[in-house]
């Protein structure tokens, strides 16, 4: 007993020690521990509850994003059409358009082409005649008479000159 | 060769910083050496003493500081919890940061989340805190050096005759100047580290040794003692084992309270005695020393216990 004298060591202050510490513990338990560790598992659960929250928001605006990009293919693809249809509207208008100008060309054309050829067949007709009446004059100014029968020689110089007319031609 | 050696140590002069840094360390060591500057010999004493001189006998300047270490940390619980904020301020966030840090070091040695980690955090998370701040308050200015002087008489005497044998320890010096304090007055500080008291490490070890025997015996009833007591006729290597568990589980005690105990006793002289070799620039290395061994000493406490509370609930014939 001499040596924990010596030592410092009494029964009284060993046990006082004792309290002491039970009491800081009880203590210090409910006045730190426990609020403390709440506290971290509140705010453990508060950030879980954050990213969570994040999670949704982020997903939520990946869904906007693809409706957005379905509602833009849509919108493209119905302008796609449109401009497709005014396009076939606009080239069927110009075919149209086309042929009947076409059309009237050939229409102009060929009235053309009739008047000249009807042109050409009464010059020709009336050449015919002028020949063959020249024709008959100059005969009768070298035989030096009329011919006899004029209706007959005129008919002969007709024939002779379309005959003429088809083989030349 | 020299030249060089010269040329720079002019380079480093021309830097006001390091000239007047180099002024002030040879200032204070050359202050060191004036006998008016001199620090006197330490004041070594084994056990907490009591204050008052005619007084009760149990009120000892341990004990004074014991109750100064319980305000200072329910102040520091209490300015940490005190309107606690979801977001929390600096103090708040860093006692957070120790409690988490212990629990989490708790859990990983008792288990996560387990029954075990719930009971043995409160004792093992005070013990941590209460050695730390009991350690650290110990080199606060003024312990060791402010107190009351006493007329030598009685069991004063002995306790000084004790301190100076252990002075002599320090050197001849020391040795050399004790003798003076003799038969004149005691000096008694008036704050002295709990931790450099045995009655507070004492007491830990104590309450350590006994609730980890509590909790074994929680964990697997009375075959918690099997490990102790085996029947030497059925067992007999086993029984000797056991013999050796229970003197291994005693000495805990012992192991528990003197390894605290010396190593912030021994931190305080050590601080002294540098005081009274070197007044200045010394001593602040061995407190930079002293700050490591304070925080070492409260964690080895503490994780020991927690370590032995462990050991102590898990059956040990499993393994066998």
């Amino acid at each position: 007993m001499d040596a924990l004298d010596k030592l410092g060591i009494s029964w009284e202050l060993l046990l006082s020690q004792i309290v002491n510490f039970g009491l800081l513990m009880v203590i210090l338990q409910q006045l730190l521990y426990k609020p403390v560790l709440n506290m971290l598992e509140q705010r453990k659960q508060r950030i879980a509850q954050g990213l969570e929250q994040a999670d949704q928001a982020s997903h939520a605006a990946a869904e906007a994003e693809a409706e957005k990009q379905t509602i833009l293919e849509e919108v493209r693809r119905e302008a796609q059409e449109v401009r497709a249809q005014a396009t076939r509207d606009a080239e069927r208008i110009a075919q149209d358009v086309r042929s009947r100008a076409d059309q009237e060309a050939q229409d102009i054309r060929m009235k053309a082409q009739a008047d000249a050829e009807a042109q050409t067949a009464a010059v020709m007709a009336d050449a015919r005649k002028q020949i063959a009446d020249l024709a008959i004059a100059a005969t009768e100014q070298i035989l030096g008479r009329e011919l006899a029968n004029r209706a007959e020689q005129e008919r002969f110089v007709a024939d002779y000159l379309a005959q003429q007319n088809g083989s030349g031609s | 060769m020299f030249s060089g050696l010269w040329k720079r140590f002019q380079i480093f002069f021309s830097n006001a910083r390091n000239r007047n840094i180099t002024i002030a360390i040879v200032a204070l060591l050359i202050l060191s050496v004036l006998p008016w500057f001199r620090v006197g010999p330490p004041h070594v004493e084994l056990a907490a003493e009591s204050l008052l001189e005619h007084g009760p006998k149990w009120f000892t300047n341990g004990l004074l500081t014991t109750l100064l270490v319980d305000l200072v940390i329910i102040l520091l619980a209490v300015f940490a919890v005190f309107r606690m904020k979801e977001v929390p301020g600096a103090w708040q966030n860093i006692v957070e940061m120790l409690i988490e840090g212990m629990w989490n070091l708790t859990q990983s040695i008792a288990g996560h989340g387990s029954a075990n980690s719930r009971k043995f955090f409160p004792w093992v998370m005070t013990i941590f805190i209460f050695v730390l701040i009991s350690n650290y308050i110990g080199l606060l200015p003024g312990f060791g050096s402010i107190g009351v002087w006493h007329s030598a008489t009685g069991e004063n005497h002995a306790l000084v005759e004790l301190g100076n044998q252990v002075a002599m320890a320090g050197g001849d010096a020391i040795a050399a100047t004790a003798p003076a304090e003799e038969g004149a007055e005691v000096f008694v500080p008036l704050f002295r580290s709990p931790s450099a008291d045995l009655n507070m490490t004492g007491a830990l070890a104590l309450i350590s040794v006994f609730m980890t025997q509590f909790y074994g015996v929680q964990a697997l009833g009375v075959g918690y003692f099997s490990k102790f007591f085996k029947n030497p006729f059925k067992d007999a290597m086993g029984a000797v084992v056991g013999f050796f568990e229970l003197i291994a589980e005693i000495s805990k005690i012992i192991s528990f309270s003197f390894r605290l105990f010396g190593n912030i006793f021994a931190g305080e002289v050590v601080l002294l005695v540098m005081a009274f070799l070197v007044t200045f620039l010394l001593p602040s290395v061995f407190y930079g020393l002293e700050l490591f061994i304070g925080f070492i000493q409260a964690l080895v406490f503490m994780l020991l216990t927690l370590a032995f509370f462990t050991m102590a609930t898990v059956s040990h014939d499993d393994h066998h």
